[in-house]
C-alpha cells in the first residue's frame, strides 16, 4: 500500500492515488465537507495549518474526470455555488452515490522533493445519503434476527402503531404483492416518521432514500415477526432481504469504502446534543456498530472485502462546531472522543493513527459576547434561515463527557441541568479575498492529519 | 571554545556571588567618602575648583543613571520577550485560543516599529480570524513575523563562525584567539538580541550570554568532541591536514551551537513550523570559501 503505491510512482506506474472514505449519517455534513475541502484545496488561502499549501508545494489543484465512468461527478460546481453565491444556502440532502477526483501539482521541497521533481497526487472522494451507512449493519443478521431487533426497537416511535396494525390479521400462508407492496409503504413511513423525531437507526437505509431502485423488489420487504416464520410471506420476504444484502448493501460497499487509505467520521454530536439524551444513545450505538464493520483486521465481511488493506488514518470530527464559540471546542471535542471511545480504542491498537476534533467545513457565524444579567456569554453570531441576524448562546457544554453520555446511556427524557439549543444559521455571504476558499474552522488541520503526510 | 564556554558559564556559587556583591558594596561606599572628602576638602581651599569638582560629579553622577535606565529599557524589553516565550508556551500546552491571541497580539506590539515587517503585520491582521487552534494561530505569528528574522539570524550566525574559525587556524598566539572567538561570540549573542528586538545593553548584554550559555550546557549541547568534526563537510580530511584548521572547524561548530542557543533564548516563540537551524548547514555555509570548499558546496 502506502510504500508499494509510492515505489509503483516512483518507477512511473501511475500516480499515488488517496481514497478518502468520508463516513457519516444522514445530515452530518458530508456534502458540506466535501465541498468545502475541494473548494479550500484550489484556493488555499485559508489552509494555514496544511503544511503543503502554506509553504507552497501545492502548485495547482484541479478537477478531474473520475476514475469511474458509471457514476455520476460530484456536482462541485452546484454545491459550492449553493454556498457561496449572492443567496447562500445549504445544499439538499443527497439523494445518490457521486464521485469526484481532485489531482494535486506538488513541487516537492527538501531532500526527496528534489529529487523527485514536481509529481500528481489524486484524491478520490465519494459522497452518498448517510442514510444508506446504516445498511452496514444489517449485514452480519439474517431476517429474523433483524426483524425480532427492528420489531423490538419499534416500541414508542412514531408510526409503529400503523405497522402492527397492518401485521394483525395478516395471512402469513398467502403471498401476494399488493400486500406485501401495502406492508412495505407502511413501514416506510414509519422510517421517514422516525427519522423526523430525530432516530438515526432507521434500517434498510434505502427505503429513505431508494435511489434508481425505488419499486423493486429487493425494497419491497418489511420485518415479520416469528410468528410468521415458515409462512410463505416469511419465506418470500427472507428472500429480498438476502436479496437486499448482496445486490444493493455489498456491492456499494464494496465499490465505495474497499479501498480508502483514510477515513474521516463526521458527526453532528451537537445536533444530537440539541435533540436530548435519547438521540445521543442512538447516535452513539449506531456510530459504534458502523464502525465496528469498519474494524481492520477484522475477520468479518467487510473485513474480506478489505483484504489486507488497512484504513492508515482515521479523524472523528464533530461538525458544525461554529455554532459554538471557540472557548467551547474543546469540550465538545472531548464528548465526541468520548462517544467513539470504543472504535478509536480499537483503531489505535490496530495500528490506524487516529484524531479527534471539533471542525466546521463552511464558517456561517462570528464569535461575539452576548451580556446577560450582568455575566459575559461567549456566544455567536449569524445569519438566520429567513435572513435576520441573530447573536446565539447555545448553552455551556459540560466540561466532563459523562455528564452528556450517562443520562443518554440510562435513557433519561431530557437533559438535568438546562438545555442545549441549537440554531440553524444559513451560510453567511462573503466577500473572499482572491486565493481564499469559504471560511472554515479547523479544515486545514483535518486536511493536514488526513493527506498532510501524502502531499 | 571550550574554556570560553566555561568561562562564561560557570555559575558561581552563592558564598562567592556574596563575597563580590558584598566586595563591591564596600569599595563603593569607601569610594563615595573618599570622594565626598576630597571635594569637601577642595571646596575650602580652592572654591573655584571645588565647584567644578562638584559639577563633573553630578555629570557623572547623571551619565551613571542614564546607563541604569538604558540597562532597566533593555532589560524590560527582555522581560516582555521571556513573557511571550512563557506565554506561548503556556498556550500551546493548553491548546488555549485566548492566550494564543494574547500572544499574538505582543508579537505584534513588539515589532510595532519595523517598517520592513510592515506588510507582514497586515497579513497577519487579515488571517489571524482564520485560526482556531493556538498552534495554528502561532505559526501564522512565526511565518509572518518571525521567518524573515531567521535569516538575519542565520546569516549572523554563520559569520560568526567563519570568524571563530579563521581566528582559530590563523591566530597564532595563545590567548589571542581565545579572546578573540569570545569577542565574536558575544557580538554574536548581542545580534541575536537585537534581531529578535531586545536591546542588550553593557550588564544585559553580559546576562543574555550567561542565559545562553546555561541554557547550552543545560540541553548538553557543549559536550563536543572531535566527533564533530567529522559531521561536517570536509572537516574528517582537514583535520588530517592541519591541526589548526580542525581546531578551526570545531571551534566554528561550537560557535554555531552558542547561536543557535541564543537564537532560541532571544526568540519570542519556539520553533513550531519553521526550521531549527542545524549546525552541520551553519557551518558548511558560513565556512564556505573560508578553506576553498566552495566547489563542492
Ligand atoms: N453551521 C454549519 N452547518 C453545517 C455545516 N455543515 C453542515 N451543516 C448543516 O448540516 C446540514 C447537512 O449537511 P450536508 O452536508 O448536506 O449533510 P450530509 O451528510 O451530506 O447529509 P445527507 O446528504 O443527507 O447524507 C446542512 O444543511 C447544514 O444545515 C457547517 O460547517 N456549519
Ligand atoms: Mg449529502
Amino acid at each position: 500500500m502506502g510504500i508499494g503505491s509510492t515505489l509503483m510512482a516512483g518507477i512511473g506506474l501511475g500516480d499515488p492515488v488517496i481514497r478518502l472514505g468520508v463516513t457519516g449519517l444522514s445530515r452530518a455534513g458530508k456534502t458540506v465537507f466535501i465541498t468545502s475541502l475541494v473548494a479550500n484545496l484550489m484556493d488555499r488561502g485559508r489552509m494555514h495549518a496544511l503544511r503543503a499549501a502554506a509553504d507552497g508545494s501545492i502548485k495547482a489543484a484541479w478537477l478531474q474526470p473520475q476514475p469511474d465512468d458509471t457514476i455520476p461527478r460530484f456536482d462541485f460546481e452546484r454545491h459550492l455555488a449553493a454556498l457561496t453565491g449572492p443567496e447562500p444556502h445549504w445544499p439538499e440532502g443527497t439523494r445518490h452515490v457521486s464521485q469526484l477526483r481532485l489531482s494535486l501539482r506538488l513541487d516537492g521541497r527538501g531532500l526527496l522533493g528534489g529529487l523527485t521533481g514536481p509529481r500528481t497526487v489524486h484524491l478520490d472522494i465519494v459522497d452518498y445519503p448517510g442514510e444508506w451507512l446504516l445498511d452496514l449493519r444489517l449485514m452480519e443478521k439474517d431476517f429474523s434476527e433483524w426483524s425480532a431487533e427492528v420489531l423490538d426497537r419499534m416500541q414508542g416511535r412514531p408510526g409503529a402503531e400503523e405497522y402492527q396494525a397492518a401485521l394483525n390479521g395478516l395471512d402469513g400462508d398467502r403471498f401476494d404483492e399488493p400486500v406485501a407492496q401495502r406492508l412495505a409503504q407502511t413501514y416506510t413511513a414509519h422510517l421517514h416518521a422516525a427519522r423526523e423525531a430525530g432516530w438515526s437507526d432507521c434500517t434498510p437505509g434505502r427505503f429513505l432514500i431508494p435511489g434508481e431502485m425505488e419499486g423493486s423488489p429487493a425494497l419491497t420487504f418489511a420485518p415479520l415477526p416469528a410468528s410468521f416464520e415458515g409462512g410463505r410471506l416469511h419465506k418470500e420476504f427472507r428472500r429480498r432481504f438476502d436479496a437486499y444484502k448482496s445486490r444493493v448493501v455489498k456491492p456499494f460497499f464494496r465499490d465505495h469504502f474497499a479501498r480508502i487509505d483514510r477515513q474521516v467520521v463526521l458527526v453532528d454530536v451537537l445536533g444530537a446534543i440539541h435533540q436530548g439524551p435519547r438521540a445521543v444513545e442512538d447516535m452513539r450505538r449506531a456510530m459504534a456498530d458502523i464502525l465496528t464493520a469498519f474494524r481492520p483486521g477484522r475477520a468479518g465481511w467487510l473485513a474480506q472485502l478489505l483484504g489486507t488493506r488497512r484504513v492508515e488514518r482515521i479523524l472523528f470530527a464533530a461538525t458544525k462546531a461554529d455554532h459554538l464559540h471557540q472557548v467551547q471546542h474543546n469540550r465538545l471535542t472531548a464528548i465526541l472522543s468520548a462517544m467513539l471511545r470504543e472504535a478509536r480504542d480499537r483503531a489505535d491498537f490496530s495500528g490506524a493513527r487516529t484524531e479527534a476534533m471539533s471542525i466546521a467545513a463552511l464558517r456561517a457565524t462570528t464569535e461575539d459576547v452576548i451580556h446577560q444579567d450582568g455575566q459575559e456569554l461567549p456566544a455567536v453570531r449569524g445569519r438566520l434561515l429567513d435572513g435576520r441576524q441573530a447573536a446565539f448562546y447555545p448553552g455551556e457544554l459540560p466540561a466532563d463527557p459523562a455528564a452528556v453520555l450517562h443520562p443518554a446511556r440510562d435513557g433519561a427524557d431530557r437533559w438535568l441541568d438546562g438545555d442545549y439549543a441549537i440554531m440553524n444559521f444559513a451560510p453567511a455571504p462573503m466577500t473572499a479575498r482572491p486565493g481564499d476558499g469559504p471560511p472554515h474552522i479547523r479544515l486545514d488541520r483535518a486536511a493536514e492529519f488526513l493527506i498532510g503526510d501524502r502531499l | 571554545m571550550e574554556m570560553v564556554t566555561r568561562l562564561v558559564g560557570r555559575p558561581p556559587s552563592k558564598l562567592t556571588r556574596f563575597f563580590i556583591n558584598s566586595g563591591v558594596a564596600l569599595f563603593t561606599f569607601l569610594l563615595s567618602i573618599a570622594a565626598l572628602n576630597f571635594i569637601n576638602d577642595l571646596l575650602t581651599r580652592y572654591p573655584v575648583l571645588g565647584w567644578i569638582g562638584v559639577g563633573l560629579f553630578a555629570l557623572f553622577t547623571l551619565a551613571a543613571l542614564g546607563m541604569a535606565w538604558r540597562e532597566y529599557r533593555a532589560w524590560a524589553r527582555f522581560a516582555r520577550i521571556d513573557a511571550i516565550q512563557r506565554q506561548a508556551g503556556a498556550a500551546l500546552a493548553e491548546d488555549s485560543l485566548d492566550k494564543a491571541r494574547a500572544v499574538a497580539d505582543g508579537l505584534v506590539a513588539l515589532y510595532r516599529d519595523r517598517p520592513e515587517l510592515e506588510w507582514h503585520r497586515k497579513r497577519l491582521a487579515d488571517n489571524r480570524g482564520d485560526a482556531f487552534d493556538a498552534r495554528t494561530l502561532l505559526t501564522m505569528g512565526e511565518t509572518e513575523l518571525l521567518a524573515q528574522l531567521d535569516q538575519d539570524a542565520r546569516r549572523e550566525i554563520e559569520a560568526a563562525a567563519r570568524t571563530v574559525a579563521a581566528a582559530t587556524a590563523l591566530i597564532p598566539l595563545a590567548l589571542a584567539d581565545v579572546a578573540a572567538a569570545l569577542a565574536a561570540n558575544l557580538r554574536m549573542i548581542r545580534r541575536m538580541a537585537e534581531i529578535y528586538g531586545g536591546r542588550a545593553g553593557a550588564v544585559g548584554g553580559w546576562r543574555l550570554a550567561r542565559t545562553v550559555i546555561t541554557h547550552l550546557v543545560a540541553t548538553g549541547a557543549v559536550a563536543a568532541g572531535d566527533d564533530l568534526v567529522e559531521t561536517i563537510a570536509g572537516g574528517g580530511i582537514l583535520s588530517k591536514v592541519s591541526r589548526r584548521f580542525g581546531e578551526g572547524v570545531v571551534n566554528g561548530a561550537l560557535t554555531a551551537r552558542v547561536g543557535i542557543a541564543a537564537m532560541e533564548v532571544c526568540r519570542p516563540l519556539p520553533f513550531i513550523a519553521q526550521p531549527r537551524p542545524k549546525v552541520g548547514n551553519l557551518v558548511t555555509r558560513g565556512l564556505r570559501g573560508l578553506f576553498g570548499s566552495d566547489e563542492r558546496g
